[in-house]
């Protein structure tokens, strides 16, 4: 049995969103210079990796990038998605018992199509290396919990129509803060009911009322489930000062939710108080996963008597967990009470917004109701950028658990809209099951491999 | 005219050099535990063969502070440590059984969090007394950031008890790593009086010798120190032996390119980089005595594959090098068949009595059905085959270090060596074989036997510093040496600005240690952060190191590159 926590420390110094942006270099120094100091790297609990730059097809194997990969990432982004994929690596070779990606940007909010940047992210750490555990080690089931304060809305939505990824999201309720999302009746498609699930928790939760939806809902769903590897989405801006969000969280909170959590693997997203909460937080974090006693580590102006839960908030985070876990234990047949659809496809139209970059898209999804498989995907989504352009793409994914004729199904259509482009620009082929991907570019009559 | 002297762990070895020429060079046994009697046998034929010429400078590297580790040889340290929040005090194994941990807490930016506690203060001197202490390191985590807490420690103890000798984590270490300063803190102190008296005694032989030149010490990152200031950081000249080889080096080949040094010796072969005509820095500090240090060192290697290591058949007959040594070679009338055999058999050397030599081979080769060359030829290429695996694994191992900046990660391509360049004993032999295996340029330089002493005498005065600005708390700080000052700069400093205040700091205190007014610094990095409070900047820290880096006397170089 491997004995060490694996840290990929990648605090990119020279990359930000813009100077003044909460995105910006200086955003992990503080955290930088707590762990450093403290000797962290040193411990022999501890192995430090290096990041190194994920690959184009790592990227295409979650994400339709609108005009092409290379418009939506930067080295910095490369470096990011790279830097799980090392710590993936490290743990299917059990070199380490368990990971924690400390790196940025962060991808939680970036979706399967991406014509831009979204709550700062623009692509999917997390998916990316689950894609790749899987392509690679022949994982099947994983379980994600998003312990950020914002809904993961870009995982969830990748995978929304995955039966063998379990999506876990608490945070602050989407009626009060950014992306305005993850409610409770946000369950999963008609193939993979119930395997999302979002918890939203009313402003001021405090570790009480987070560890109690830990201990009472996250933990059970787990044992049910009982995934191959647990990944930890995991933001830090539930903390009491972060300025984004208006949550009670503490370093000691997190620090026992990833004792108690467990993760295989972890992954840095959110988290925007980077000098009061993030060097706390992630010392916490990291001695947690160590099996390092984290007791020690406390804010300057952490005062207990100052996080006291008021009864009423208690009260209305015990109901929704008690009405999330009646959902979980009849999922089966609240899923096919559902599907109602007559027809192969089951459709569903939405309009997403990118707040960073401005953007306004509108999608339309068909998912292919098939009886032996989950079903292949096919996406219409149309972007309209600021000063008036627009682009539009059509794109096929075949998950890799799909059957023969769905695969051969998916491949069909592809192939037809690739002879007959009209009104779109790009055409996408997302092929898991032969780990190939294919990008046509309508304008220049081409079709390329992304390699 | 200069002096260089190297006292090994097995030879001492020493140079005079004139310009750029070897005037006299001397090698000789190390006498076990006495380094000063070893020191002055190498020392006295050169003092003759400069007859009254002036001597502009003396080097010394010796293996002092490492033997004093070793034996055990230290004075008792007790420490007192102010951590603060955040790893358990406890998990840090520092085995000093005198420990004191004091409230009080400073945060990353060197504000104070949680004060001293007085009350605290007044016990722990009382138990450092009754216990007879006469030694206290004083180390606070993120005591470079702010060094009140350690110095009102300090100064309590120095009030109500001046006879206990203090040290500050701050004026021993500003970087990064509480638990390294610790240790570094504790061996600084612990090794203080002991090096002070070993060098003492240096200057009073030397002075009866009428000598009065400077003297300096090398330290493991190859810089030299005037013997004054090595006073205060002792633990800083240990390793300086692999320091020393790799200076050599570089003053005996071309300069600017990338090139493994190799010391092939009895037991071991040691390794180290130059990259591009620069010598490889370890990323972390020294590990001494199994504890990671502050200690800047070469980035070295040691293999435990040398010309006296046992060869044997092994189970699966087929032959093996072994990581240790018998006794000298088979033909130099040790008990066991070695690599030095092997080299003789094939003609590669000529030490040894070949009959032996060739004795220890057919032993060998009997078991293999193979002839004595045969086998020789079997035993040269594995040695040399596991040289060339242990260079490229040092490579490897420096490519995957942490990178925490885009540009870092995408530079560190791969880079293999254009020279291997062997000293020591076998290297004359094994060293044209190894550049065939790696496809790269062998070189043995001439005077590679001493190429440690002409390191040592060659070797410049170093200094490095690192500039922390916060212009948000209008304070700086320095790394190296423990300064932390107010800015008293209106209005924003600018980032060249900074970089200009650090130069001039560097050339100030350059001067002090005898660096000449000409030597030209250089920016090792500058970084800037802005400090953002909700949407707008309210400071900026700069983060800044300059350094005159190691190397070679510059009149050396080009007094060789005109007679090259
Ligand atoms: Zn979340
Ligand atoms: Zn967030
Ligand atoms: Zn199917």
């Amino acid at each position: 049995m491997p004995e060490k926590t694996g840290l990929v420390f990648f605090p990119a110094f020279d990359w930000a969103i813009s100077p003044t942006h909460p995105e910006r270099e200086e955003r992990l120094l503080y955290t930088k210079d707590q762990l450093f100091e403290e000797g962290i790297m040193d411990l022999p609990e501890i192995c430090e990796y290096k990041a190194r730059l994920a690959t184009f097809k790592d990227i295409a194997r979650v994400h339709f990038c609108v005009p092409e990969i290379r418009a939506q990432v930067t080295e910095a982004h490369l470096i990011a998605a790279g830097g799980t994929l090392v710590l993936a690596d490290a743990l299917m070779n059990k070199e380490i018992k368990n990971g924690f990606a400390l790196v940025r940007p962060p991808g939680h909010h970036a979706m399967r199509v991406v014509h831009g940047n979204r709550g700062f992210c623009n692509i999917n750490n997390e998916a990316i290396m689950i894609e790749y555990l899987r392509k690679k080690y022949g994982i099947r089931k994983i379980a994600i919990v998003d312990t950020d304060v914002h809904h993961g809305d870009g995982t969830q939505d990748i995978y929304y129509h995955d039966p063998d990824v379990l999506f876990i999201s608490f945070h602050q309720d989407g009626r009060t803060l950014y992306p305005g999302s993850g409610f409770t009746h946000e369950l999963g498609g008609p193939r993979a009911f119930g395997a999302t699930i979002n918890i939203p928790l009313p402003p001021g939760t405090t570790d009480e009322g987070i560890h109690y939806v830990l201990e009472e809902l996250v933990l059970p769903v787990l044992d049910d489930f009982q995934p191959e590897l647990i990944v930890n989405s995991a933001g830090q801006d539930n903390h009491y000062t972060d300025p984004l969000a208006n949550m009670r969280f503490t370093a000691q909170g997190y620090a026992r939710l990833n004792a108690r959590l467990k993760p295989d693997l972890a992954v840095l997203e959110g988290g925007y108080a980077i000098e009061s909460a993030l060097p706390y937080v992630n010392t916490g974090i990291v001695l947690a996963m160590a099996g390092l006693d984290y007791s020690y580590v406390r804010e300057p102006d952490y005062r207990k008597e100052n996080f006291i839960q008021p009864p009423e908030k208690m009260v209305y985070i015990k109901e929704l967990v008690e009405y999330l876990k009646e959902i979980w234990k009849n999922r089966t047949s609240l899923g096919q009470q559902k599907q109602f659809h007559e027809g192969d496809f089951y459709e569903q139209k939405r309009s997403i917004y990118y707040d960073t970059d401005h953007i306004r898209e509108q999608q339309w999804e068909q998912i292919r109701l098939c009886k032996t498989c989950p079903g292949y995907q096919m996406i219409t989504s149309r972007g309209m950028y600021p000063y008036g352009t627009t682009r539009t793409i059509f794109a096929v994914a075949i998950p890799w658990q799909a059957c023969l004729n769905c695969q051969e199904e998916a491949r069909g259509y592809y192939q037809e809209r690739i002879k007959n482009p009209q009104g779109l620009d790009f055409v996408y082929l997302q092929d898991k099951p032969h780990d190939i991907y294919y990008q046509f570019f309508v304008e220049k009559d081409c079709e390329i491999q992304i390699e | 005219m200069i002096i260089g002297i190297d006292v090994g762990g097995t030879y001492t070895d020493a140079v005079l050099l004139k310009q750029e020429q070897v005037l006299e060079k001397i090698k000789t046994p190390t006498i076990p535990d006495d380094l000063l009697t070893s020191l002055l046998k190498a020392l006295e034929p050169l003092l003759k063969a400069a007859k009254n010429n002036q001597i502009d400078r003396i080097v010394f590297s010796t293996t002092l502070i490492t033997n004093l580790i070793a034996t055990g040889n230290i004075d008792p340290v007790a420490l007192v440590l102010i951590p603060g929040p955040g790893l358990n005090p406890n998990t840090y194994n520092f085995n000093i059984p005198d420990t004191f941990i004091l409230s009080g807490a400073i945060d990353y930016r060197g504000r104070e969090i949680e004060p001293l506690k007085e009350k605290e203060i007044k016990e722990c001197l009382e138990a450092v007394r009754a216990r007879g202490i006469k030694r206290v390191a004083i180390v606070g985590k993120f005591s470079q950031r702010n060094k009140n807490h350690e110095e009102a420690v300090a100064s309590y103890f120095k009030q109500h008890a001046p006879e206990i000798q203090t040290v500050m984590g701050h004026q021993v270490s500003g970087r990064l790593n509480f638990p390294r300063r610790v240790v570094t803190s504790l061996l600084t102190l612990a090794t203080q009086n002991r090096f002070q008296e070993f060098y003492s005694q240096i200057q009073k032989v030397l002075a009866q010798r009428g000598i009065t030149a400077p003297i300096y010490i090398l330290k493991a990152d190859g810089g030299t120190l005037p013997f004054a200031q090595a006073f205060l950081k002792p633990v800083e000249t240990i390793f300086s032996g692999p320091a020393a080889s790799t200076l050599g080096v570089l003053a005996l080949t071309p300069s600017g390119q990338t090139s493994v040094v190799l010391d092939i010796g009895g037991t071991t072969t040691d390794l180290a980089l130059i990259l591009s005509g620069k010598p490889l820095l370890a990323s972390r500090g020294a590990r001494i005595n199994n504890h990671l240090t502050h200690v800047r060192a070469f980035a070295t290697k040691s293999v435990a594959l040398g010309g006296d290591s046992v060869v044997q058949v092994g189970p699966d007959s087929s032959l093996e090098i072994l990581p240790q040594r018998a006794g000298a070679a088979y033909c130099l009338g040790g008990p066991q068949p070695t690599p030095t055999d092997a080299m003789r058999v094939a003609g590669l050397i000529t030490i040894g009595d070949e009959k032996r030599a060739r004795e220890a081979m057919n032993k060998l080769g009997s078991k293999l059905k193979l002839p004595a060359e045969q086998t020789a030829a079997l035993i040269i290429e594995l040695m040399v085959k596991r040289i060339a695996r242990e260079i490229n694994e040092m490579f490897l191992a420096w490519e995957e270090e942490p990178a925490y900046r885009i540009w870092e990660l995408l530079q560190k391509q791969k880079i293999r060596p254009q020279n291997v360049v062997g000293i020591g004993a076998s290297a004359p032999a094994i060293l044209p074989l190894l550049g065939k295996e790696m496809g790269c340029r062998a070189l043995v330089p001439p005077y590679a036997e001493v190429a440690n002493a002409i390191g040592a005498a060659l070797a410049k005065v170093t200094l490095r510093l690192t500039f922390h600005f916060d212009t948000e708390r209008n304070f700086y700080f320095i790394e190296e040496t423990g300064v932390q000052e107010k800015l008293g700069v209106k209005g924003q400093l600018s980032l060249a600005d900074a970089e200009e205040m650090a130069f001039k700091w560097l050339r100030q205190e350059g001067e002090k240690l005898g660096i000449p007014p000409g030597e030209e610094p250089e920016l090792v990095y500058s970084e800037m952060f802005n400090m953002v409070r909700g949407w707008t900047t309210t400071g900026r820290l700069y983060d800044i190191c300059v350094q005159f880096p190691p190397g070679i006397l510059e009149d050396w170089l080009e007094r060789r590159e005109q007679n090259a």
